[in-house]
C-alpha cells in the first residue's frame, strides 16, 4: 500500500479531495479524475518512481486497483 | 438583411484593485491608480517594473481547485471574469430546459498560454527535467479560456480565440456583436485575458524601449497618456467579459440591459509593425461609425487606446480631429491605462467596460496624472478629473494594435 499516500497527497493537492475519501473502493471519475488527470496522476508516479508505465496499460477505475497497480510497479523496479 | 438589436446583460471583471464591478469604476473615476511595482525573483536579473497585478485573486477560491488546476494563469482570469459577467447576466451557469446551441463564445488574448510554456521551459533547461507534465498542452493553449467556458456555460456555438496584439478582445467583441446581430447567436460570452508577466515576454517587451520607467515610489504614476512627460506604458495581467445578447431575447427575460453594443469597424494600417498611422484609425473609426449608423455628432464620449507612447498618442488625436473634425473640441477623450495599465488582450475588454458604464451612470472616468498636455495631442476635450451628471447618448471605445490592426466598437445608452 506504498503508492496510496501519493495517490491521497496528489488529488488532495490538485483536486482538493480529502484523504478519507481516498478508500480502495472509491471510483476514481466520482472522485474527480478523468482522461486528462490521470495522465498526470501517472506522470507523478513515473516520476516519484522511476519507473516507466506502459503506454497500453489498462486504465484502472478505482483507487483500489491503482494502488495495486502502483505497488505491483514499484516491487518490480526494486528487484 | 434583418438584422437583430444587441445588448448587454452581463459585465465582470477581475478588478485590479481587489473589488468589484462598482467598486472598479467608483476608483476609476476618482482617478485612483492601479498601477504597482513589480519585483520579480527571477534568474538572471529580477524583473523590476510599473505592472498592475491582481494580488487578491485566488483562482482556487474563484473557481475552485480541480477547474483552477486544468488553466494556466490567463485562463484563470478570463474564467473569473465569465464567471462573474454570466452571473450579472442572470443565467444558471448550468444548461437547464433551455438549448444553448446557438450560444457561443469569442475571447481575446495576444500571449495565451505562454506562462505554462515557460514554465515548461524552466523545467527543462533550469531543473534539469526531461519531460513535462501531460497538462501542459491543454494549459498552454491559445483557446483554453474558451474551450473552458463553453464546457462551464454548456455553450454548443462557436467557441474561438482571436490574436490580435492588443487589440485582439476589441476584435472578439466586435465578431461577437455580428453574431448576435445577424441572429447565428442568441447569445455570446466575449472579452478578453492575459497575463504579460512572462519573464521571457516582459523582458522582450522592455527591450522595445516602450515601457514606462518606475520604482516602488512612482510606479502609481508611470502612465501618462497625452502628457508632455509621459514615458511609456505599463503592462498589466487582466480579464474582463461582456454577455452579448439578443435585444428581443434578453427583454422578453426581464434582463437588466447594461448598454446597447451598435457598431464594430476594423482595418489594418498595411503599412509599418508597430509605427501606428492616422489613416488606418480613420478608416476603423468611420466604418464602426458607419455600422452603428451614427454621425461623429452623436458621439459624447471616447475611450481612447492612449498608451502612453511617444508616437501612439498624437497620432490617435490626429485621427479623432480627422473623423470629429470642427467638433474634435467638443469631444470628451480619456485614456483609462492611466490607471489600469496595458493588459494587452484584456486591454479592448476593460475599456469596452468602461465605456458601458460611463454611458449608464452619466459619468466619465477621467486620463489620470494629465497635468500637463503635450502640444501634439491638443484638438480634444481631454477630460482630466472625472465628470458626473453627463447625458451621454454615444461613445466609442478604440483599439490600435502592433501589426497595425485598428478596431473600434460602438456603444448606445439606454434609457433606464
Amino acid at each position: 500500500m506504498e503508492s496510496i499516500g501519493l495517490i491521497r497527497d496528489f488529488l488532495k493537492d490538485r483536486l482538493g479531495v480529502e484523504p478519507e475519501n481516498v478508500v480502495p473502493d472509491a471510483a476514481l471519475a466520482a472522485l474527480g479524475v478523468d482522461s486528462l488527470m490521470m495522465l498526470e496522476l501517472m506522470f507523478e508516479f513515473e516520476d516519484r518512481y522511476s519507473v516507466k508505465l506502459s503506454r497500453d496499460l489498462k486504465s484502472p477505475r478505482t483507487v483500489g486497483e491503482m494502488v495495486s497497480l502502483m505497488d505491483g510497479l514499484i516491487a518490480q523496479s526494486k528487484r | 438583411m434583418n438584422q437583430r438589436r444587441v445588448a448587454i446583460t452581463g459585465l465582470g471583471l477581475v478588478s485590479p484593485y481587489g473589488g468589484d464591478l462598482a467598486d472598479f469604476f467608483t476608483r476609476l473615476c476618482a482617478g485612483q491608480s492601479a498601477v504597482g511595482h513589480l519585483l520579480t525573483e527571477d534568474v538572471p536579473r529580477p524583473l523590476s517594473m510599473p505592472f498592475v497585478t491582481s494580488p487578491g485573486f485566488d483562482p482556487a477560491v474563484a473557481l475552485g481547485k480541480p477547474l483552477a488546476g486544468m488553466m494556466d494563469r490567463y485562463a484563470q482570469f478570463g474564467m473569473a471574469a465569465a464567471f462573474s459577467a454570466w452571473d450579472d447576466a442572470g443565467f444558471p451557469r448550468q444548461t437547464g430546459h433551455e438549448c444553448r446551441n446557438d450560444w457561443g463564445v469569442a475571447w481575446g488574448t495576444a500571449l495565451g498560454g505562454t506562462m505554462a510554456y515557460e514554465h515548461g521551459y524552466r523545467e527543462l533547461w533550469q531543473r534539469g527535467r526531461e519531460r513535462l507534465s501531460p497538462l501542459t498542452v491543454v494549459l498552454g493553449m491559445n483557446n483554453g479560456a474558451n474551450a473552458h467556458m463553453s464546457i462551464q456555460f454548456g455553450l454548443g456555438g462557436v467557441s474561438m480565440s482571436h490574436t490580435v496584439a492588443c487589440a485582439s478582445s476589441a476584435i472578439a467583441i466586435g465578431e461577437a456583436f455580428r453574431r448576435v446581430r445577424s441572429g447565428e447567436a442568441t447569445v455570446m460570452l466575449t472579452g478578453g485575458s492575459d497575463v504579460p508577466q512572462a519573464y521571457g515576454v516582459a523582458r522582450a517587451w522592455e527591450a522595445l524601449r516602450v515601457m514606462a520607467p518606475g520604482d516602488a515610489e512612482t510606479s502609481p504614476f508611470a502612465c501618462r497618456p497625452f502628457s508632455a512627460d509621459r514615458r511609456g506604458l505599463v503592462l498589466g495581467e487582466g480579464g474582463a467579459a461582456l454577455v452579448l445578447e439578443d435585444w428581443d431575447h434578453a427583454v422578453a427575460r426581464g434582463a437588466r440591459i447594461h448598454g446597447e453594443i451598435v457598431g464594430y469597424g476594423t482595418t489594418c494600417d498595411h503599412s509599418h509593425l508597430v509605427r501606428p498611422e492616422a489613416e488606418g484609425q480613420i478608416r476603423a473609426i468611420r466604418l464602426t461609425l458607419a455600422d452603428a449608423g451614427l454621425t461623429p455628432a452623436d458621439i459624447d464620449y471616447v475611450n481612447a487606446h492612449g498608451t502612453a507612447t511617444a508616437e501612439g498618442d498624437p497620432v490617435e488625436i490626429a485621427a479623432l480631429k480627422a473623423v470629429f473634425g470642427d467638433g474634435a473640441e467638443r469631444l470628451a477623450v480619456s485614456g483609462t491605462k492611466s490607471m489600469h495599465g496595458h493588459m494587452l488582450g484584456a486591454s479592448a475588454a476593460i475599456e469596452a467596460i468602461v465605456t458601458v458604464l460611463a454611458l449608464r451612470d452619466k459619468a466619465i472616468p477621467p486620463t489620470a496624472h494629465l497635468d500637463q498636455l503635450d502640444p501634439a495631442c491638443i484638438g480634444v476635450d481631454h477630460v482630466t478629473a472625472a465628470r458626473t451628471g453627463q447625458p451621454l447618448r454615444a461613445a466609442l471605445s478604440n483599439s490600435f494594435a502592433f501589426g497595425g490592426s485598428n478596431a473600434v466598437l460602438a456603444f448606445r445608452a439606454v434609457s433606464q
